[in-house]
């Protein structure tokens, strides 16, 4: 039986991701440089103004950033790998509720729930998925 | 569970890359498999035991406590 990874990108797709999550800061910086503040931060300018479609195009290439970086395969992906994956998903989804109810709790604005909810759990993903394979790997060249 | 891989290598003189390499997977999981950090597959603890032509008990055991 081979591993089914149906559901993720190719390995090249990792590069890509991370071209684009790099792509979002200077194009926010442009934006900024401009005059156009982020549309969570004012009261509504109404959809598809300049500022909204600013707004969607800095948020769609960073968070199919992101989601390029999360889902693109392993050079050999495995099924230890694939277990490492849906724990740090189990974990994401944790986090991510947690920071959710806090926040429906204790801040008043809910434009910020948007963002938490768009970035938190892929980047707490990749954060424990990329140190559960540090210290994998650590441990293998460790032992040789 | 415990597992004779470290043993069986040996015996048949193969390293744990060329392990990997012919059950299709990592260098690292046949690694933390020898350490007993991770528990195979059925699948993939019979692939393991068929590359050393082994029923699968005399590479993998249960242990006290499993």
């Amino acid at each position: 039986m081979i591993m089914k990874s149906r559901f993720l990108f190719p390995y090249w797709c990792r590069y890509l991701g991370w071209g684009l999550v790099l792509l979002h800061v200077p194009l926010t910086m442009l934006g900024r440089a401009r005059g156009m503040v982020n549309v969570l931060d004012k009261p509504s300018t109404g959809l598809f103004t300049g500022e909204h479609l600013f707004f969607i195009c800095t948020s769609l290439v960073m968070v199919s950033g992101l989601f390029l970086v999360a889902f693109a395969k392993e050079k050999v992906e495995d099924e230890q790998i694939w277990q490492i994956r849906l724990d740090s998903l189990r974990w994401a989804i944790f986090v991510n509720y947690l920071a959710l109810i806090v926040s429906l709790v204790f801040i008043e604005d809910v434009g910020h729930m948007l963002d938490l909810n768009l970035y938190v759990p892929l980047v707490f993903f990749i954060l424990r998925f990329r140190w559960i394979i540090f210290r994998l790997n650590l441990s293998t060249s460790k032992e040789g | 569970m415990k597992n004779n891989i470290r043993v069986e290598r040996a015996i048949k003189n193969i390293t744990q890359g060329e392990l990997a390499e012919q059950v299709g997977v990592s260098r690292q999981t046949i690694n933390t498999i020898e350490s007993q950090k991770y528990v195979p597959s059925t699948v993939l603890a019979l692939k393991i035991a068929r590359v050393f032509g082994k029923p699968l008990e005399e590479v993998f055991m249960l242990e006290e406590g499993d």
